[in-house]
């Protein structure tokens, strides 16, 4: 029983993980219908590039304290995720926004692998995973339950808070505000909210700028998680936030939340409950989202895709 | 308070990346001013050839750099000799004088020579910045091609000049088209002709590979040396593509389509007894054979029926793995070994079950949802692989030991002589390989024109009306994957012959990204295509051993920069090259149509529709 709930609680902690990225797939996919492959590579430089925040730029006597050097390293983080995913919207996905569909796929694959690549040649010391600060308070909450015991650190509380009030703020943010008018519109059809005075390129870059700060904030918390970053983590967490926003339905956030949190528990729970337990953890993923994909490519929440003319 | 490091490089950086922009800007806009100044003045085009060409004789003859950057005895001072002897032209220089000589001869020909200068300019352009580029950069700067101390050397300067006066010599005329020559030639002169120029064409590759030696730390100037002789091909390409040879040649052998391709395998066959004919160069090419068979494969499934396929290393994975267990290798889960023939023919129908189910999915599934499903079939693979499951794949381990092929005593991996001839080891399977990748490229060609071929390409337009058509296009479709499968498991049998050890790691997702780019580089649905990509993506690292840690990264930009600039490929297939490039009908693009209007609906609206 115990080991049940802590293997729940280790799904919740990385679900808020990939709910966090997958917010940026969906949305994205949501306006302008493009799998952006990179995204989750943006997450991984957002990890990196809090990391350098923290060695390169952070004064030795601020780093002690985790309100001042943890702000700054997300800070860091999602602003240069947020530049990169500025220079690639304008420069590999806009000049393609009306060329047959799999061009900008190919594009994004391109993408990811310079994104990748970039960062194993020139950060220093990342051909191998490299150990990130602990800068958060290290707590570990331990209950005693039935049958033994459970754990939480202060990172997992930290990591579900952050997602929840993310997905939260930017459900507000989509819904109510103005510019969230203007996202959905654009989704809904580019060229009537153009004549409705809603500026379709400036959306668009805005729902880039949001997904690549929430990625780069998530890399953040990556990091103070697992204690260090690695290059290979950005293909992999972009796979399981793509199958999580495909699961609760692109273009839905409160389905990207609930299909990231829907796709940690099934990781942890199948690395200890299925057979070939961790080795296989991954498989049953992929196996979740071909299904997904053949059976209910709206996904939970989704609307059925409309075909395209 | 320590500021820390980050800040200075910063401040470093920031100005310099604006800086760099700026430059680029400004070279931008002198490049555009320059040539707005110069084109309207035909009277400059013949001076300026003329001078272009005698200054590029002039490059040729002078020395490249202040001192003599190989002394030692390899590489061979013949090819990169810079300072000690300026008379003795031969390298670059030689390719230099050699495009000078046909600039000036071209000047005082009777034929259309805009073209022609344009194209040699660029190569001469090419050679004098690659060169000087790398003198430059180890010889100590800037003084290394101008003049240090008493020794003075203008030879790239001078030959870089040379070639942006030819090519501004070229702009100033109007554009001229390229002419047509008749095919109907007697046979036997067309036969000469084929037969000339193939072998020039494995001449040439044969040079370009043994550019320099193999690269690497044996040689560092392999990469440079590689790069002057590719840009010196260019100019000549662009030369004889000026005059319409090239257009001619290639006309000619659609015209005699089986002689050429009896001419093209026999040519083929001929490396290995060329100067590339080495175990190095052979290993390559059997690898380069492995790659373009398989993208040939995944030329079907994504060129043809237009369905993005990003696992699709798994079965040239499952090829192999099917081909080692079957190999009588220790690690092999059989006991017992199957012949070769027999081992292709399980490996192929493995991995064509496995496509087929690969692809089945695409009965609900459509566009780039499809492509990531077969990203998941293709990572199910390699985590399965990875994990040895049911025993069969080694897992880190992998499965050592793959014998090599024997047929009839001949074991595949031995050297061989024929006729008092030494051939290097590795032959034998670069000689399989190429019938193999023939063969791929026959039942390519045949399906692309059957029934089932037009049926993928009308579902890749336009998947409704295709069905509306009475395509059955589910089952199409899964026949696409199947028979593109089939051709990777053969290919993956070849492979864990020849590489002797199959590691799940050698079937990763990179490799369908290199295997996509292959396909893409070359053009999507081409068949020369494939091949091509598939050559230039391995052999290039080979040769530029410098960046070899860079490949990856260039792989990214190249995907990129070609579906943004060029996205019909380097080879482009007829029917693709209309629809992808915006072009007109006979394939010429519409900027080069020279149709009078620009207005919306006016005459090139017309023909891009």
């Amino acid at each position: 029983m115990a080991t049940l709930l802590q293997q729940l609680i280790n799904g919740l902690v990385l679900g808020g993980l990939i709910a966090l990225i997958a917010l940026g797939y969906t949305m994205v996919y949501g306006i302008i219908q493009l799998i952006n492959f990179a995204h989750g590579e943006v997450f991984m430089v957002g990890g990196f590039a809090s990391l350098a925040t923290y060695s390169y730029f952070i004064p030795e006597s601020w780093r002690s304290d985790w309100w001042v050097a943890l702000p700054l390293m997300a800070l860091g983080g999602a602003l240069v995720a947020v530049i990169l995913a500025v220079i690639m919207e304008r420069f590999a996905y806009r000049p393609l926004r009306n060329a047959p569909r799999l061009a900008p796929l190919i594009t994004a694959l391109g993408v990811s692998v310079v994104l990748k690549e970039a960062v194993r040649l020139f950060y220093p010391g990342a051909t191998a995973p490299v150990p990130f600060p602990r800068v958060f308070v290290d707590e570990q909450y331990t209950f005693e339950i039935f049958d033994g015991t459970i754990t939480i650190g202060s990172t997992a509380i930290l990591m579900i808070a952050v997602s929840v009030i993310g997905a939260v703020v930017l459900q507000t943010y989509i819904t109510k505000s103005r510019m969230g008018r203007a996202m959905r519109a654009t989704a809904q059809d580019p060229d009537t909210a153009r004549l409705m005075g809603v500026n379709p390129n400036r959306t668009i870059v805005l729902t880039f700028v949001i997904g690549a700060a929430l990625a780069g904030i998530a890399g953040v918390l990556y990091g103070i998680q697992i204690t260090n970053v690695d290059t290979e983590v950005g293909f992999l967490y972009g796979i399981f936030a793509f199958t999580a926003a495909v699961l609760g339905g692109v273009g839905s956030i409160k389905g990207a939340v609930i299909g990231g949190f829907a796709i940690g528990l099934i990781k942890s729970l199948a690395g200890q409950y299925f057979p070939g337990g961790t080795q296989y953890d991954l498989v049953w993923i992929f196996v979740l989202l071909i299904v997904v994909l053949v059976f209910r490519p709206q996904g939970l929440f989704g609307e059925p895709e409309r075909v395209r003319a | 308070m320590n500021i820390p490091i980050g800040w200075k490089y910063l401040a470093i950086f920031i100005p310099s990346v604006l800086g760099l922009i700026g430059l680029l800007v400004l070279i931008r806009f002198a490049w555009k001013k320059g040539t707005e100044y110069v084109t309207p003045r035909p009277t400059l085009s013949r001076p300026l050839s003329i001078g272009g060409a005698a200054l590029g004789i002039v490059a040729a003859l002078m020395p490249w750099a202040t001192f003599v950057l190989n002394e030692g005895a390899y590489p061979d001072k013949s090819t990169l000799q810079f300072f000690d002897s300026p008379w003795a032209v031969s390298g670059f220089r030689l390719h230099t004088l050699l495009l000078s000589l046909v600039a000036l001869a071209v000047v005082f020909a009777p034929i259309r020579k805009h073209r022609i200068h344009k194209a040699l300019g660029w190569s001469l352009i090419g050679i004098a910045l690659i060169n000087a580029a790398f003198i430059a950069g180890n010889g100590g700067g800037f003084g290394a091609i101008t003049s240090d101390g008493s020794s003075f050397a203008f030879g790239a300067v001078i030959g870089l000049v040379a070639g942006i006066a030819l090519v501004f010599s070229g702009k100033a005329g109007p554009v001229e088209p390229i002419p047509h020559l008749s095919t109907d030639v007697s046979r036997v002169v067309a036969y000469a002709v084929l037969v000339v120029s193939f072998t020039a064409l494995l001449l040439g590759v044969a040079m370009m590979l043994n550019a320099g030696g193999q690269g690497g730390v044996g040689n560092p100037y392999a990469g440079p040396i590689f790069l002057s002789l590719l840009a010196f091909f260019a100019g000549v390409l662009g030369a004889l593509h000026a005059v319409g040879v090239t257009g001619w040649i290639s006309r000619l052998s659609d015209k005699h389509k089986w002689f050429s391709i009896v001419v093209l395998l026999a040519v083929a066959l001929g490396l290995p007894f060329t100067e590339a004919g080495t175990d190095y160069w052979m290993t390559t090419a059997t690898n380069i054979g492995v790659y373009a068979a398989t993208a040939i494969g995944l030329n079907i499934v994504v060129g043809l029926a237009g369905l993005l396929d990003l696992g699709y290393v798994a079965f040239l994975g499952i090829g192999a793995f099917v081909a080692a267990n079957f190999s009588g290798a220790a690690a092999a889960k059989m006991g017992f070994e199957l012949p070769f023939l027999v081992a292709v023919i399980i490996a192929a129908i493995v991995a064509g079950v496995f496509g087929a189910v690969v692809g089945s999915p695409t009965l609900r599934v459509r566009g780039d949802y499809l492509a990531i499903v077969t990203l998941a079939f293709g990572e199910i693979f390699k985590k399965s692989a990875q994990n040895d499951i049911g025993g069969l794949t080694g897992g880190a381990n992998a499965i050592p030991g793959v014998p090599p092929i024997n047929w009839f005593g001949l074991s595949f991996d031995k050297p061989l002589e024929i006729a008092g001839v030494k051939l290097p080891s590795g032959v034998m399977y670069y000689v399989l390989i190429i019938v193999l990748v023939a063969l791929v490229m026959v039942v390519f060609a045949n399906l692309k024109n059957s029934r089932i071929g037009r049926s993928w390409i009308a579902i890749r337009e336009d998947e409704d009306a295709a069905r509306a058509m009475g395509i059955k296009t589910g089952k199409a479709k899964i026949l696409a994957f199947l028979i593109g499968a089939t051709l990777a498991g053969v290919a993956g049998a070849v492979f864990a012959h020849k590489t002797s050890t199959v590691a799940y790691d050698s079937f990763q997702f990179i490799e369908s990204v290199t295997l996509l780019a292959a396909v893409i580089l070359g053009g999507m649905g081409s068949i020369p295509g494939a091949v091509l990509g598939a050559a230039l993506l391995l052999v290039l690292p080979e040769k530029l051993r410098e960046f070899a840690d860079y490949r990856l990264i260039l792989f990214g930009f190249a995907l990129i920069l070609i579906m943004r600039f060029r996205p019909q490929g380097l080879v482009p297939d007829k029917h693709r090259r209309a629809e992808l490039a915006n072009e007109g009908a006979e394939g010429v693009p519409i900027e080069e149509l020279n149709l009078p209007d620009d207005t919306p609906g006016g005459a090139k609206a017309q023909v891009a529709r």
